[in-house]
């Protein structure tokens, strides 16, 4: 399997080559173009179970899979707002990624849909979390931003803006802290929540918020 | 005439110049940045009162286009689409034509003629318009689109493409519009359909679909307070 990123950073596209008999699964409605030796199945990853999970994360309840039956082939991925998509290989120790972020992953990447806690909730990145985890070297998953996506290294603790939050690697623990010093402050500032992240990893942001631009554009349109 | 388009693919613009007075572009409506002062423009219908109604109501372009005329050798126009995203230009030979989705032209030569074509009862499941713009003739045709332009060369295997996706494609194609995968996927898959090229020639598909980013929008309008 072979991804290339093309039209970077604000109309990225993840170009999948496959080879025969290998298989992508990816976010419904993700696919915008595809070889004719592909084969797409429909299916609940994880079950019914890990269907509800995912819808209540901001996900679709079903998955699809891409698989090379007829030779190689390849399949166009992208996801709906301007903004780059990355490719990462999965650590051993797994990532976390923020569910509406996901676009994509090799099939064997086991990516379970965890209860974010109540931080989660209130922090607007809704109450589900994306575990990804690989069986093995060499498995990636894909992942679009609203934006830019900017890696930042963390070594100590680092505070995200809850709406620029995509990804970090699991060895950081997370938790909601307001990013004023108080109730007022925080709400009068206009940056509300915050993660603060402690321990060693790495943070993907995206350089813009979604929920922000969709605020200041819906805001100016007509009643619904 | 020479042309180059800059700023590609977030915010493309291409700028026009005219190697010879006499030398024509035909534009878009609100499709023209900036030009220099010395061209001549001249606001018309093409193809008439029926043609151009034809065009607005079927095609989804202007009623109005306008065409700009050099007077002098050097002389520039610069043209962009109206969505953040992508453009291309083609230069036409006679041998093949260009279908465009509606909303995808920008300008041409006068030598490209434009007309709306009936793309059949596949073009409206497809959910883009029934109808496509059929550029032919000689000379550089100029489109745009939300998202980057992807042109994929498609040879004897064909090539799938989301409806919602098309830009558009060259004559030596055909289409049909499907479901992808059986009754199950068609509902639950959440691609919907699919348009399957045959052929040989050239498609271009946009990265990104103005109807995902308005469906993105949506939840966030205000609620009418009863």
């Amino acid at each position: 399997m072979n991804i290339n990123v093309l039209y970077r950073p604000g109309m990225a596209m993840a170009k999948v080559e496959l080879q025969h008999g290998e298989a992508i699964r990816a976010e419904a409605g993700a696919m915008i173009g595809m070889s004719t030796s592909l084969n797409m199945q429909t299916g609940m990853t994880g079950g019914l179970g890990g269907g509800l999970k995912r819808m209540f994360g901001g996900e679709s309840f079903f998955q699809n899979t891409y698989t090379a039956h007829n030779g190689p082939g390849e399949v166009l991925l992208a996801h709906s707002l301007p903004g780059d998509i990355e490719v990462m290989e999965i650590p051993q120790s797994g990532l976390f990624i923020q569910s509406t972020s996901y676009i994509a992953s090799h099939p064997a990447v086991n990516v379970a849909t965890e209860v974010g806690g109540f931080k989660n909730w209130f922090g607007g990145e809704g109450l589900f979390v994306l575990r990804a985890t690989a069986s093995g070297p060499g498995q990636s998953v894909v992942f679009g931003a609203f934006g830019g996506i900017q890696m930042l290294p963390c070594d100590g603790s680092l505070l995200i803006d809850n709406g620029h939050l995509v990804a970090w690697d699991t060895t950081l623990t997370h938790s909601l802290v307001k990013s004023g010093s108080g109730f007022i402050s925080s709400f009068l500032s206009g940056e509300g929540l915050a993660f603060r992240f402690q321990g060693r990893g790495r943070i993907w942001i995206q350089t813009r918020n979604p929920k922000e631009f969709g605020q200041s554009i819906a805001s100016r349109l007509p009643p619904v | 005439m020479q042309f180059e388009i800059r700023q590609k693919p977030d915010f493309a613009l291409a700028r026009i110049q005219f190697d010879a007075p006499g030398e024509q572009l035909l534009v878009e409506a609100s499709a023209m940045v900036a030009h220099d002062g010395g061209l001549a423009m001249e606001t018309q219908m093409q193809g008439g009162l029926l043609g151009a109604a034809k065009r607005k109501l079927l095609g989804g372009e202007s009623v109005f286009q306008n065409t700009f005329t050099a007077t002098a050798p050097g002389q520039s126009l610069w043209v962009a689409p109206g969505a953040d995203g992508d453009m291309e230009q083609v230069i036409l030979n006679g041998g093949y034509d260009v279908m465009l989705q509606s909303g995808a032209f920008i300008a041409s030569v006068p030598s490209v003629s434009l007309d709306t074509q009936w793309a059949g009862a596949k073009g409206f499941f497809s959910g883009n318009g029934l109808f496509l713009l059929r550029a032919s003739g000689h000379g550089p045709l100029f489109f745009g689109t939300y998202g980057g332009i992807h042109a994929v060369d498609v040879g004897p295997n064909g090539y799938i493409c989301d409806t919602g996706h098309i830009i558009g494609f060259t004559s030596g194609l055909q289409y049909n519009v499907r479901k992808l995968g059986g009754l199950k996927n068609l509902f639950l898959s959440g691609e919907g359909l699919v348009a399957e090229f045959r052929g040989q020639g050239r498609l271009w598909i946009s990265t990104r679909n103005a109807t995902g980013l308005a469906a993105f929008l949506q939840p966030f309008r205000p609620r009418k307070s009863n």
